[in-house]
Parts: structure tokens; C-alpha cells; sequence
């Protein structure tokens, strides 16, 4: 009786599931098989011949390459920013956590105002003009780092927190220095938060689309999000080539779920939850 | 070779004062067991010994080096943690040898070093485990085998044994006993327990405090405490006191009385006391014996037989309680009188301020 | 200061302070000092090269000029909504995807998945979808009989359709936060309750409720502050149109941007984050508060 309910549920959500969050995707892979006429109707139709992969070479051709110059940076922007990130947050982290002092209220401070405050655009943009950093991968990078702190200083924070203060003194007393502690003692044990960070802080850059939009204009300098609007015109979007594009940037984030959607899950909710 | 002295250690912690002016000294190869209720600074002053806790005031000497300012790395320590504090990436054998890593010792020597620790330990088949497959047991003996393998000149454990189970800790304890005596070194070991002090200090440290109460041989604090808190302290059960009044003096002998002791004859330092004076008495409870001829009388209120022995809580007219233990098994009922004969040879007297009396020897 | 100077030792700590200053400098300079600079460039009127100062001028066309004002009502009302149906969804699907039902690790991850996806190509992928005569969505409606409306075209309507693919795309953040929080609730709470005779819906009320609220609160802020940020989405959808009807505060700071107007750009900002101050500050409070109390 209530396993037959049970499984009456269960098709229930996976028929109205299925309707409200495949549906769509489906619909990005069908138009991405399309050609141009066929996409121009923009319906929910099989298509006629296959045509990813001649979409998929004037994608990546279209405007010079710039495609391939787009995911360059992206992953260059990504890699570079969430290393950057991983070690400076686990040092301020593991310090914040142990060393209890008169500071440490303003610098929690600081960091829930980060979570929260948006960005001031237009005097960031007048300030990288001055450091000379506007408009360039390093300038962007560095936004990343300091946009996305304040979040992996609380997942650091939080797990050093919870390995007890005995190992640093069994360290110091096995005759660590005080750099040892922190890279051969704390630094290995927050492997598990170390992933989480790395996952879920590249998604967030990788699909990043106003910073780069403000920070980094020109065309050599695009990301992945901003070539969308290659093909996007108020007249003759090519809708198929449009669709291969999402279809294209939707990938690295699609391997990242399949290989760490514990990671992800577990961070963004223990993330949310100590923010 | 090296010995310990502490003169006149202080520490506060902002201005709290934990540790109030300790004088002590350790010779080379003791093992020193501090005492205390919890919060009375033993692991504070263990840390201090450790270089985990600043001294803010007065000298620490090992060996002829003052330490106050040395490294602990420099200090020829190693210190076992109550809750082992294995580094968990690490296997056994890492955990181990990661002091002496850190030492950059050459690998060769490391893995003899290494080696000889986990014979002399025992713990060989453990050596590629990592912490977290090692029972409570195991890991104590890869924390000790962390401190030896470093050949320390002092040992100091904080509460080593008080995670494993009873059986266990007996083991253990007569390992670390046997560990002593071969390796000859310094101890320095806190406890809680009652019997791993007296079982393996060649000298007690009794701090309540942050003060030393008391130092000396496990039996001397046992049969001449030095204050009502000493005498209340060590031996358990925990010892029996009275109010008594001073009823005559006879050259060492003193004879004191109360409402529920007719009286006894105790040989005492009587230069510090006079007929008339209030002082008190402390019997302990194996030190009670049924005898129809007896001074002290009271009703039973509680019996626990535990074979061996019983523990009877006996109610005094006065309406204290005391607690006795009888050898052997005794049947007794509730409410029913006693008649307990005290011996005198093993009772101490304790004048006002709680200094003991004893007859100097 | 505590430490006396008798043992005043100058040993490196384990601890070090420095550890603090890489990211302190990354973050003081590229986000600290330009929100203090905002402060000042808000009052100006700005060329990067050289400002004016003009007072509260700024604000004033802020709080005159009707479509900044709608702007600002849009931003709020946005955040109200896609806040409050996350919630609702969000503890919907957490009760859902906790109770024994068939294929919760499908459900799991197909609610998740959105949250990964590049918001842009969300935001297109529906404008396509949102069409209103060649849309799927509308298509679809058409089968069942219903004339769908012009989600996107209607200016009363775009706005609220933004935030629908909004929710559409962060109600697997909200349900997993859930999910979080109900799967550490105590089952004897439950048990108790079963032994008190409760019905599910008294379950639900007086157990499941209460005592989930840390996620709740999790859950509306973040959204809340989302909310009251989001410009990806808008800009991807509407551009803020037709019109102003779908304009948000951040989307008005981008076009004053474009448009070289500066010191109104900034001044955005600083509403923009006035707004976060005065909302969520309080809000966040409230449902801390309430949550000590249980
Ligand atoms: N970091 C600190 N800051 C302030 N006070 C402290 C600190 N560490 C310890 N204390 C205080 O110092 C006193 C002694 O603590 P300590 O840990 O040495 O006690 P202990 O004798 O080891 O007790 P236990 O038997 O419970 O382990 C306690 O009152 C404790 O509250
Ligand atoms: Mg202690």
C-alpha cells in the first residue's frame, strides 16, 4: 500500500522532473544537431541530419579562433585563481582559527562584508587603470582571488578548526619549525576541503560572465561566457551555432558534477550553512 | 644525563595566576608524578617543561641549560599527549620517524631508529597502518614510540593512559614501568589516578593550586601527609577526619577525644600542641577494625561487599559519616551498630591551619 | 601585554601574522579600497580622468528619475520573489528527495545540475524557450488549450519571469541546503512525536518546521543577497527591457557604466549596497535571533 504509493510518487517526480530540468537540455543538444534553417524555428523537433560537428568547427573557428583563445583563458583565469585561492585562504584560515586575538573580529568582519557587499565597478575599473592591471588575465585573476576569499577562508577556517591543537603541539615537539606545522602537519589534512574549494570555486569562475564582462574587454582577452555573444545578433542569430556554443561551455562543468557532486554539494552547503 | 630544577616558575595566564612559585628538583633518571584535582595546573606546568607555554617568571633548568628561552626541539624532550595526537596522513612508521625526519637524520639511521622502536615496543606488524586503523591501545604505542625514537633525555606524558579501558591501562602501566628501567631516562608523567601514581613515581608531586603541596615518596605521602589536603588526596578510599580536642599530653604520645571517639593515643609532634586545643583527626578507612572493645561506635547506613573486602559507611552519633573498609566478606545489615577499634600507629593528627603533626622521625 | 617581558622572545610564532598578508593586500587593494572609494566617487560626477564634486546630486536623480526608481523597486521585488520560492521549493523537493521515494539519486541530481551551469547560456536557452509565438513553453500550453502569455514581452510580466529562471536555476542550491539541514534532525524527535499520535502535517508544523530553520536562514540570505546582485541573468534575458520594465539596480549600474556616467554608476553601487545593509543586516539578525531561541 504505501510502497505502491511510494513508487505512484516516484513517477510522479520523475515525469515533472524530467519535463522542468531535461527538457531544456535536451532541447540545447537537439538545436546544437541542427543546421541554421532547421534552428531558426526554434522547436522542439528531432533534427533533420546531423550537424554538430560542422557546427562545432564554425564555432570554434568563427572570429579567428576565438574560441580556442577563450577557453585559454578561462582555464588559465580558473586554474591560476583557484591555486592562488586554495593556498592564501588555507594560510589565513589556519591562522584565524588558531591564533585568537583582538583582530580576529575585524577580520570576520571583513569577511562576511566580502560575502555580501557587491563590488564597486566603475572605482575597482579606475584602480586597476592605476595598478595597470585593467584589461589584463593577471588584473582578472587577482579580481577572482579577492571576489572569492572571503568563501574559502570559511571552509578552511571551519575544518582547521576541527583538528585538535594536540597535532601542531606534537610537531612542534617532534621539532617543526613554524612553517612546518602549517605545510607538512595542517596543510596535507585539509586535503578534503582543499577539493571542495578547488571544485566549487572553479565552477563559479569558470562560468563567471560579469566580472570578465567589466574587467576584461577586447576580444583577445574573451572568456568562454562572453563568446555566447558571437552569435547572437538582434536579426540573424545563428540559432544553431548559439546552442552548439552552450553546449560546448556546459561540458567542463558537466564532468566537474560527475566526478565531484559530493564535493560540490558538501561545500556549498557547508559553505552556506558557517556563512 | 639530565636532571631537572624548576625555581620559583610562575605563570599567569593574562593576569590569572596558574602556576604560583614552584620550587622543585628532579634527578636524572626519576620518574616524577604530579597529582592533583583537575584545573590545578599540572598540564600548565608540564607545557612549561615542553616549551608549550611560556614561563613568565622564574627558571627552568634541564640538565645545566636554562630553558626558558630554548626551542622545545632543543630542550631534549619528547612529550606524549593524552589524546596521542598521531599525525593521521601519516602511516606508523612516518609518525614515528617524523622527528627525526625533521632532524634531517640520513635514512638509514632513521629506519634502524625507527625499527628499534617498534621492537621494543612491539608494534613491528603496525608499521605501514595509518592511526585511524589502530585500536586505543596501538596508537598509545605509536605515540610512545614517537617520544623514544628521539632518545630524549625527559619523558613527558600528560595523562597517557586515561582513554584506555581498565584492563588495558594495568598493561600499559607496567609497560611504561618496564620502559623506565630500561631506557633509564627522566619522567615526568600527570595523572589522575590514584594507583599509576603510587605504582610508578619514585617521587609525587601533590599541586592543588598551582601551589606543590607536598613532595616525596609514594609511601611517605601515604603514611606522613604533610597537610589535610595531601592526607585527603592521596589513598582511596579518601580519608576519614574529625574534630577532636586535646585531652593530655605524655612526652611524644598526644590523647585526643571527641563525641564519637573516647579516645585515642597518638604519637605526635606535641612542642606544637596543648591539652585544651581543637585539632583534627584523620584515620584512614582500612585502618579500622571490628573490635567489641573498641572506641569508635556507629551505625551502619550502607554496605557495598566486594568479595574481597567491604566498604561500609558507617554513621557516627555526632551525625558524620565515615567510611570503613573491613577485610573480607561481612554480611551486615543496615542500622546495625559497630564497634571499631582505631589504630592509633597509622592515625595523623592536623592542627588549624591543616599542618600535619607528625612525630618527627 | 600579558606576557610579561621577562621571557620577552623574539621565537617566529607557528601562528605567523604574516600568513594574513597576501590575501589582505589582494583583497585590500582590489576590493577594500574601491568600496571606500566608491563612498567618495558617488558624489561626483566622473570621467575616470578627472571628478566633480557634486553632492548627493547623484542619489537625488536616483530617487528622481522614474525608471531608476523602478529599477530599485524591480531589484527588491525581484529578490522577495526568487527568495521566497526557493524557500518554498526548495523545503518542497528537500521533503521530497528525503523521503523513501524510487530514483532520489536521479531527482538529487538533475534538481542540482542547473547550479553548474553557465548562467548566461541559461538565460539565453530560455529567452528561446520564453518566446511567445515561437517558444516551446507557450507551444506547449497551446497543446493543453491555454494561450501562454508573452513571458518576456510583457512588461509587466518579464521581470518575474527572469526570476522564475532564476529559481529555476538555484532551487538545487536551497534543496540541497535542506536536505542538509532535515537529514540532521534527530529521528526520535520524530519518534516522539509518533508516540504523542502527531499527523504529518502537525509533524511538518511543530517538528520539521522549527527545526530546520538554520537552513532557512541560510537559505534567504543567500538568495536574498543574490537576488538583490543578480545582473547575469537580466542582462542574458531582457537587458533590463521592454523598456526599464525589467531593470535592476545592477543592471542600471552596468548601463550608466556604458554610458560614461560614472559617478551615477557608483552611486548605484552604493545604493545597491545601502540596500544590502539595511535588508539583510536586519534580516539575517531576525532569523539568528529567533533560532537562539527555540
Ligand atoms: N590558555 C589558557 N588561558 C587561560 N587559562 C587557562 C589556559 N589554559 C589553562 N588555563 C587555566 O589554568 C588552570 C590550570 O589548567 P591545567 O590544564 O594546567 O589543569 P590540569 O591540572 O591539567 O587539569 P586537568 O586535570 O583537568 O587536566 C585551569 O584553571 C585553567 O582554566
Ligand atoms: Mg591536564
Amino acid at each position: 500500500m504505501k510502497r505502491r504509493a511510494s513508487i505512484i510518487g516516484g513517477v510522479a517526480a520523475i515525469a515533472g522532473s524530467f519535463v522542468v530540468f531535461v527538457i531544456p537540455f535536451i532541447f540545447i543538444i537537439l538545436m546544437a544537431f541542427k543546421d541554421k534553417p532547421q534552428s531558426a524555428l526554434r522547436d522542439f523537433s528531432w533534427p533533420q541530419g546531423f550537424h554538430l560537428w560542422d557546427n562545432l568547427v564554425q564555432v570554434v573557428t568563427t572570429r579567428n579562433w576565438m574560441m580556442i583563445t577563450a577557453f585559454i583563458n578561462s582555464a588559465l583565469i580558473t586554474v591560476i585563481s583557484v591555486t592562488l585561492l586554495v593556498v592564501l585562504a588555507a594560510m589565513v584560515g589556519f591562522v584565524l582559527a588558531r591564533r585568537k586575538t583582538r583582530m580576529n573580529g575585524l577580520i570576520e568582519f571583513l569577511i562576511l562584508a566580502g560575502l555580501m557587499i557587491p563590488p564597486a565597478v566603475v572605482p575597482t575599473i579606475w584602480l586597476m587603470q592605476g595598478l595597470k592591471l585593467f584589461g589584463t588575465l593577471h588584473g582578472m585573476i587577482l579580481i577572482e582571488v579577492a571576489y572569492n576569499l572571503p568563501f574559502s577562508i570559511i571552509l578552511y577556517r571551519a575544518f582547521v578548526a576541527t583538528i585538535p591543537r594536540d597535532l601542531d603541539e606534537a610537531a612542534i615537539i617532534d621539532g617543526a619549525r613554524p612553517l612546518d606545522v602549517f605545510f607538512r602537519i595542517i596543510l596535507p589534512m585539509l586535503w578534503p576541503v582543499t577539493v571542495t574549494n578547488i571544485v566549487v570555486q572553479s565552477v563559479g569562475i569558470f562560468n563567471d560572465f560579469t566580472n570578465p564582462l567589466y574587467y576584461l574587454p577586447g576580444n583577445q582577452n574573451a572568456t568562454v561566457q562572453l563568446t555566447l555573444y558571437n552569435f547572437q545578433s538582434q536579426y540573424n542569430t545563428s540559432y544553431n551555432l548559439l546552442f552548439t556554443n552552450i553546449l560546448l561551455i556546459t561540458v567542463p562543468p558537466l564532468i566537474v558534477f560527475l566526478f565531484f557532486n559530493r564535493q560540490i554539494v558538501a561545500g556549498m552547503t557547508a559553505g552556506a550553512v558557517k556563512g | 644525563m639530565a636532571g631537572l630544577e624548576f625555581k620559583a616558575l610562575h605563570k599567569t595566564y593574562g593576569s590569572v595566576p596558574v602556576i604560583k612559585g614552584v620550587d622543585l628538583s628532579v634527578d636524572h633518571g626519576e620518574f616524577v608524578v604530579f597529582v592533583g584535582p583537575s584545573g590545578c595546573g599540572k598540564s600548565t606546568l608540564l607545557r612549561m617543561i615542553a616549551g608549550l607555554e611560556d614561563i613568565t617568571s622564574g627558571e627552568l633548568w634541564i640538565g645545566d641549560k636554562l630553558c626558558n628561552d630554548v626551542e622545545p626541539r632543543d630542550r631534549g624532550i619528547a612529550m606524549v599527549f593524552q589524546s596521542y595526537a598521531l599525525y593521521p596522513h601519516m602511516t606508523v612508521y612516518d609518525n614515528v620517524g617524523f622527528g627525526l625526519k625533521l632532524a634531517r637524520t640520513d635514512k638509514a639511521e632513521r629506519d634502524r631508529k625507527i625499527r628499534d622502536a617498534a621492537r621494543i615496543l612491539q608494534m613491528e606488524a603496525l608499521l605501514d597502518r595509518k592511526p585511524s586503523q589502530l585500536s586505543g591501545g596501538q596508537r598509545q604505542r605509536v605515540a610512545i614510540g614517537r617520544a623514544i625514537v628521539r632518545q630524549p633525555e625527559v619523558f613527558l606524558f600528560d595523562e597517557p593512559l586515561s582513554n584506555l579501558d581498565a584492563a588495558l591501562r594495568v598493561d600499559m602501566r607496567m609497560e611504561l614501568a618496564k620502559l623506565h628501567q630500561d631506557l633509564g631516562a627522566t619522567m615526568i608523567y600527570v595523572t589522575h589516578d590514584q594507583v599509576e601514581a603510587m605504582t610508578l613515581a619514585d617521587k609525587i608531586v601533590v599541586l592543588n593550586g598551582g601551589v606543590v603541596q607536598q613532595v616525596g615518596a609514594p609511601i611517605d605521602l601515604y603514611q606522613r601527609p604533610a597537610n589535610l589536603f595531601v592526607a585527603g588526596f592521596i589513598g582511596s578510599p579518601k580519608m576519614n577526619f574529625a574534630e577532636v580536642t586535646v585531652q593530655s599530653i605524655d612526652g611524644t604520645m598526644a590523647t585526643v577525644t571527641s563525641k564519637d571517639i573516647s579516645s585515642v593515643s597518638v604519637a605526635a609532634d606535641t612542642s606544637r600542641m596543648s591539652v585544651g586545643d581543637t585539632l583534627t583527626l584523620g584515620v584512614r578507612p582500612h585502618h579500622l577494625t571490628l573490635d567489641a572493645s573498641g572506641t569508635l561506635v556507629g551505625g551502619v547506613s550502607l554496605v557495598e561487599r566486594l568479595g574481597n573486602e567491604t566498604n561500609v559507611s558507617l554513621k557516627l552519633p555526632s551525625g558524620a559519616t565515615w567510611l570503613v573498609v573491613l577485610d573480607g566478606d561481612h554480611n551486615l545489615r543496615g542500622s546495625q551498630a559497630l564497634q571499631l577499634a582505631v589504630d592509633s600507629s597509622t592515625v595523623v593528627l592536623f592542627d588549624k591551619t591543616g599542618q600535619s603533626l607528625l612525630a618527627p622521625r | 601585554m600579558a606576557s610579561a617581558p621577562t621571557t620577552a622572545r623574539s621565537r617566529p610564532s607557528t601562528y605567523p601574522v604574516w600568513f594574513f598578508l597576501p590575501a589582505a593586500i589582494i583583497y585590500s587593494a582590489l576590493f577594500l579600497a574601491p568600496t571606500f572609494a566608491s563612498l567618495y566617487f558617488s558624489l561626483t560626477r566622473w570621467t575616470l580622468f578627472n571628478s566633480v564634486f557634486i553632492g548627493f546630486e547623484n542619489f537625488a536623480q536616483f530617487f528622481r528619475e522614474p525608471f531608476l526608481i523602478q529599477g530599485l523597486m524591480n531589484t527588491v521585488m525581484y529578490a522577495v520573489v526568487t527568495s521566497s520560492l526557493k524557500v518554498v521549493l526548495g523545503m518542497g523537493l528537500a521533503l521530497l528527495l528525503t523521503s523513501n521515494i524510487i530514483a532520489r539519486g536521479y531527482l538529487r541530481s538533475v534538481v542540482f545540475f542547473p547550479v553548474l551551469v553557465s548562467t548566461v547560456g541559461v538565460g539565453i536557452t530560455f529567452t528561446v524557450l520564453m518566446h511567445p509565438t515561437q517558444g516551446m513553453i507557450n507551444q506547449g500550453l497551446a497543446l493543453i488549450g491555454i494561450k501562454g502569455p508573452g513571458w518576456l514581452t510583457d512588461p509587466r510580466l518579464a521581470l518575474y519571469s527572469v526570476a522564475l529562471v532564476d529559481v529555476w536555476k538555484g532551487v538545487g542550491l536551497a534543496t540541497v541546503i535542506y536536505i542538509a539541514g532535515l537529514v540532521a534532525i534527530p529521528r526520535d524527535y520524530y519518534e516522539a512525536a509518533r508516540i504523542d499520535g502527531a499527523t504529518a502535517w502537525q509533524n511538518f508544523w511543530h517538528v520539521t518546521l522549527p527545526l530546520s530553520r538554520p537552513a532557512t536562514a541560510t537559505v534567504i540570505t543567500l538568495s536574498f543577497i543574490g537576488g538583490l546582485r543578480t545582473f547575469d541573468l537580466i542582462w542574458a534575458m531582457t537587458k533590463g527591457g521592454p523598456g526599464f520594465a525589467s531593470d535592476t539596480v545592477a543592471s542600471v549600474i552596468y548601463k550608466q557604466y556604458q554610458a560614461g556616467f560614472y559617478g551615477l554608476s557608483t552611486a548605484g553601487n552604493v545604493v545597491l549596497f545601502v540596500l544590502i545593509g539595511i535588508i539583510v543586516v536586519p534580516l539575517t539578525m531576525f532569523l539568528n535571533r529567533k533560532q537562539g531561541h527555540e
